[in-house]
């Protein structure tokens, strides 16, 4: 007994030892690795620094006339509208696709399992494709329109949506569902009472955040021409105009920020 | 109890989950308007036994008739839910829902799909919730978030849902273990009068004797699946539990 104890000791010992040694091996090939860069220049662009300051300089004060604000006013609700539509459609594909997918509805009977793995494939499918790739390809296909914008923000994120919804509907407790149960609902009905009810707060502060990303998301489309906050951004980037580039981030910031309120407004008042 | 009167009729019930067997070929036989207590040390198979009879698990051997028809011909939904309703700690209820969505739950098995989506935007059948609602004293709480109620209110709302529901069986897992004893036994009287309303069977799950004296007429004690006893409430005596909860034998050793 005293010498198996023995043995254990001093085999945690050498393993002790051992990782040591191995820290000091790595830390040992880091350092040396800094050897190999050559520090003499080019890893900072050296003209970076002036650039930078005279972009930063240029917030105080950003561009605030009364012409270039009624542009980024514009802008902003092109940006606005385009998430919004996009965003809206992608919670009625994503909700319906994550209810299927979750596997909650009983009554497909044995091919349940089978529709549910098909509407994770396919939901798979559409997020695995970022939005500025089903951007180019709707704007292929029906040309530089809001409808591009709005279907390439809408097929990915309802990809994520049904994905984390499903999540979401599988992960509430059981009790209350067993409760519902034994009272002779079906599953169809167990999903109305209760597993959106359990969900829903959940549900609803993620599809906010996700709201937040489609803004971003419907601002950046301008990578393939759609008009909008990036679009304006860009433009003003190209012709070196800072302050003007300042405006437009700052009007990008407050929209965001508008909806992070609502958000948590919302959330509040279905009082979790 | 003859044969007719009976409206449970179990035969070697058995249930295991992998190698733990939770109900050991048990025979249980529950005539019309009896009140049972089920005792037994946690883990002893209360809860599976009720889920059983509930029908909401199913059985791995044995034959369960509940009102003369085996438990698998049963419809689930509207025939299975007028038959049994179950009862749990407060677990069942979903606490984002108003309390008249969780007390309407009690009909989801006598409604069809549309009229349940219909009445979770505006609710049908509001009199009988508040009906049921003031007879155990909480008809103000209607509109209340469920959450927002103590846990004797929400042991209330059960109670009310399944006043709703109306099955001929009540059965009721630990309904006042998580309440303190002058709640817990306010509980019970109204869960019992509304079993005694119209002659419905009763089987609840509970560890405090003197509320088993009180409220029951039968005791069936069950311990690693199997039961110790089965005696009217009258035969219930301390040796008895104590032997039942193991609490003899830590006294000696």
């Amino acid at each position: 007994m005293i010498w198996t104890g023995v043995t254990k000791a001093r085999g945690a010992a050498r393993f002790l030892e051992t990782r040591r040694l191995l820290t000091l091996v790595l830390a040992g090939a880091l350092v040396w690795s800094l050897t190999g860069v050559d520090w003499g220049g080019g890893i900072v662009h050296t003209g970076g620094g002036n650039a930078f300051k005279e972009f930063l300089t240029a917030l105080f004060p950003p561009e605030l006339s009364p012409g270039f604000l009624k542009l980024a006013i514009a802008a902003s609700w092109q940006t606005l509208v385009h998430a919004v539509a996009g965003i809206t459609l992608a919670l009625a594909i994503g909700l319906a696709l994550g209810v299927v997918a979750s596997g909650s509805l009983g009554h497909l009977g044995r091919s349940r399992l089978a529709i549910a793995v098909a509407a994770r494939f396919l939901l798979a499918i559409m997020r695995s494709i970022h939005e500025l790739v089903w951007a180019v390809l709707f704007v292929t296909a029906f040309g530089l329109s809001s409808l591009a914008v709005v279907l390439a923000i809408a097929i990915p994120y309802a990809g994520i949506l049904g994905r984390i919804y499903s999540e979401l509907l599988n992960d509430v407790p059981d009790g209350p569902l067993d409760g519902l149960r034994s009272s002779g609902a079906s599953p169809a009905k167990v999903l109305v009472y209760g597993r959106i009810p359990l969900a829903l707060t959940d549900m609803i502060g993620y599809s906010f955040y996700r709201f937040e990303c489609a803004i971003r998301a419907a601002a950046i489309m301008s990578f393939v021409g759609i008009r909008g906050l990036g679009y304006e951004i860009q433009l003003s980037l190209n012709d070196l105009l800072f302050s003007e580039v300042w405006t437009l981030l700052l009007f990008l910031v407050g929209l965001v920020l508008l909806v992070d309120y609502w958000s948590t407004r919302v959330r509040r008042s279905l009082g979790s | 109890m003859t044969a007719a009167a009976s409206i449970i009729e179990g035969r070697g019930l058995a249930k295991s989950y992998g190698a733990i067997t939770a109900l050991s070929s048990l025979d249980l036989t529950v005539g019309r308007g009896e009140r049972v207590a089920l005792v037994g040390p946690s883990g002893s198979g209360k809860t599976t036994l009720l889920y059983i009879l509930a029908g909401l698990i199913p059985l791995d051997h044995g034959q369960l008739v509940l009102r003369s028809k085996p438990v698998a011909d049963l419809r689930p939904g509207k025939e299975l839910s007028e038959i049994v309703g179950l009862v749990q700690q407060q677990l069942d209820l979903v606490p984002q829902l108003p309390v008249i969505q969780n007390v309407l739950a009690g009909r989801l098995g006598q409604w069809g799909l549309l009229r349940s989506l219909a009445s979770m935007f505006s609710a049908h059948e509001r009199g009988e919730v508040v009906e049921a609602l003031s007879r155990l004293g909480i008809a103000d709480k209607i509109d209340e978030r469920t959450s927002q109620l103590s846990g004797g209110e929400q042991q209330r709302v059960a109670i009310a849902r399944l006043m709703l529901q109306a099955p001929r069986i009540i059965l009721a897992d630990e309904p006042v273990s998580s309440l303190d004893p002058a709640r817990a036994e306010e509980i019970l009287r109204l869960l019992t009068e509304v079993a005694a309303d119209s002659d419905r069977t009763i089987i609840a799950s509970l560890h405090a004797p003197e509320l088993i004296r009180k409220y029951f007429s039968r005791v069936i004690g069950l311990r690693e699946g199997k039961f110790q006893f089965d005696i009217p409430v009258q035969e219930l005596t301390t040796q008895r539990l104590d032997a039942l909860y193991d609490l003899d034998r830590r006294h000696q050793s």
